[in-house]
């Protein structure tokens, strides 16, 4: 079986284990680019998704930053949200129930000002019933507290993790930023204070400016970069935390389609989450998914688990060795 | 009402006027639940992913027993560009109808304005036209367009609104075609001269001009409801790029919210707080493409 397309009789087995964590398939939908669901629940069966990570949460509501807050660029997109959301408490009375009548499984994205926020988050989601697991957002690029505070130093990113820790039962993810000097280090400070998964990347501070109006593109001037221009930056970044760290990684960054998804897995990502091109297409995860089954299929592969970290870097040209050592 | 993703085919695309254009999609699904004032997000190239967004069209005509509808565009940049350069029988894949929708003027109302400035006539003719049709259930009833452009080679001809029975007046900026000025200072002047009092304004232009529209309803104690446009990611409420300051549902001073592509596109002028607007960068044509 393999490459010479003969076909795996039945159909690949999708499950995938990230620790503590057990999803049905490793395409989920990145924190926010999928709302809170709902908003795609037109154009697909949210059901069918490994998970839809929510919007992120804070305790209270927050309106967000003043527009615009997005501008296009190169093969992707700048964006200064400002976390907008409906608050906790709005989640859980409208947003989670619309989730759980649509079978959907869970990951509540959540993010505060100080570390007592993000305890006290972790703590009211405790008791809901339907949420898979947390994902902590300490890299928010647009907003001058939190977010991106806590993700840029190993020792806060640590205690925010531990803070979260000491709150929940659930499997629990951190998502991590890039803009940092070394993101093996952070991953393996959050892993060592009782993160179960951590997820990675977040977006890429950018900046695009008017040249006739002089003016920033983005009211905040500096923004997000997401979509297929970051992916290159995105593997890179989960190749090192997959070397840095034992626990599970969720790669995210550029993802459009299987093909990308596969890179991501390959490099070492036991799932992935799709993010901007939700906002393009609607359909974008679930046509991921359909495309990864195909690619097992072609591949003759029983499971997705046995492609998963399967990267060879190996030197192929035993005299070149010296050359490929020294490359970079 | 079901949000949907087509593959739409481009029956016909055309220059009306000086970099506009008007491109039918055959997309029934669309089409069958698509109201004016409801917009559209288009896939500008079938290829690649530069550009990578959706660009945002609002419904200018609605042919609902042929399947299809279309939408009118100003070439302001590399998207609307390369959208321009479609051809007839390419297919672009559209989501819509989205947003909300305008809706008839109340019982008690006869007379209503129509104002659009520049690209803003675009969902004003498929408006026009439903309007039309309810001033012709009641003979009191009044549709007047104030159409205002930059220039006359800009203007997108509006004969199909005239046949129907909106009477319209249009003004240049420049003065080469109808009176001199703005679409406001056209609706001012020509209520004044004609003496004409509309009870109600639908209004679609760039911002200064909503903006100007909005603080003249005022004084005259008139309900303007407002077409806006935004810089869009997604269009289906997903993102949250789309942003306009917004006076708060409990009318506090707290800094609140509404997006162009959720709770509107149509608003109430008297929502939206105008003067926390930052207007979009124009870009000089002879620009765009290079």
């Amino acid at each position: 079986m393999g490459k010479d397309g003969t076909h795996a009789r039945s159909a690949p087995e999708l499950r995938v284990q990230l620790g503590p964590l057990s999803l049905k398939n490793p395409v989920l939908t990145a924190s926010g680019t999928f709302g809170y669901g709902q908003e795609f629940s037109d154009f697909l069966d949210l059901a069918r998704l490994g998970a839809v990570v929510v919007k992120g949460i804070s305790l209270e509501p927050r309106p967000g930053n003043p527009p615009p807050r997005v501008t296009e660029t190169p093969a992707g997109m700048l964006n200064a949200i400002g976390l907008e959301n409906v608050g906790v408490e709005r989640f859980l009375a409208e947003k989670l129930p619309s989730l759980r009548r649509r079978n959907a499984t869970v990951i509540v994205n959540i993010l505060g000002n100080s570390e007592q926020e993000y305890a006290a988050l972790a703590e009211r989601l405790e008791d809901a019933e339907g949420i898979a697991a947390l994902e902590v957002n300490i890299s928010c690029p647009n907003v001058k507290e939190g977010g991106i505070a806590f993700g840029t130093d190993p020792k806060t990113a640590a205690r925010v993790t531990e803070a979260v820790r000491q709150k929940t039962h659930r499997p629990l993810i951190v998502k991590l930023s890039p803009n940092v000097t070394d993101i093996g280090l952070i991953a393996r400070a959050v892993e060592a204070a009782g993160a179960d998964i951590i997820s990675c990347i977040n977006t890429v501070s950018g900046m695009a400016v008017d040249v006739f109006s002089r003016r920033p593109k983005l009211a905040n001037v500096l923004g997000g970069l997401s979509g297929p221009a970051i992916k290159p930056v995105a593997l890179r970044c989960v190749y090192q935390v997959v070397h840095a760290v034992s626990c599970p990684v969720i790669g995210i960054g550029g993802i459009q389609t299987a093909l990308d998804a596969l890179e991501f897995l390959l490099v070492g990502a036991s799932a992935v989450q799709v993010g901007t091109a939700n906002l393009v297409r609607p359909t974008a995860a679930v046509e991921v998914l359909d495309g990864l089954e195909r690619f097992l299929r072609h591949q003759g592969l029983a499971s997705v688990q046995e492609y998963i970290g399967t990267l060879d870097t190996t030197c192929r040209l035993p005299q070149a060795e010296e050359a490929c050592a020294g490359d970079g | 009402m079901p949000k949907t993703q087509e593959k739409a085919r481009l029956l016909e695309t055309r220059r009306v006027a000086e970099d506009t254009h008007r491109i039918a999609l055959y997309a029934p699904r669309i089409t069958a639940t698509a109201r004016p004032g409801q917009f559209v997000m288009v896939r500008i190239t079938s290829e690649g992913t530069d550009p990578l967004l959706n660009r945002p069209f609002s419904f200018h005509r609605i042919h609902k027993d042929d399947g299809l509808f279309e939408i009118l565009f100003r070439v302001v940049g590399r998207g609307t560009w390369l959208l321009s350069q479609r051809k007839e029988g390419e297919t672009l894949e559209v989501i819509g109808p989205l947003g909300n929708f305008f809706t008839l003027p109340p019982a008690h109302e006869e007379t209503v304005a129509l104002v659009a400035g520049g690209i803003g006539i675009a969902p004003m003719e498929e408006w026009g036209h439903r309007l039309a049709q309810w001033a012709r259930g009641d003979e009191a009833r009044r549709v007047y367009l104030f159409y205002g452009a930059r220039t006359a080679s800009e203007v997108v001809p509006t004969r199909r609104l005239e046949r129907k029975g909106v009477t319209t007046f249009i003004s240049t900026d420049d003065g080469t075609l109808g009176r001199c000025g703005t679409a406001l200072d056209l609706l001012d002047q020509t209520c004044r001269d004609l003496s004409i009092r509309p009870q109600r304004l639908y209004s679609c232009g760039p911002l200064a001009m909503q903006a100007a529209v909005a603080t003249w309803a005022r004084q005259q104690n008139l309900p303007a409801v407002m077409s806006l446009e935004s810089v869009m990611a997604c269009g289906i409420g997903a993102c949250l790029g789309c942003a306009l300051p917004a006076v708060p549902p409990d009318d506090s001073s707290r800094i609140h919210y509404v997006h162009v592509c959720k709770e509107g596109p149509v608003f109430d002028s008297r929502k939206i707080l105008w003067e926390k607007m930052e207007p979009m960068p124009v870009r000089p044509l002879s620009f765009v493409c290079s």
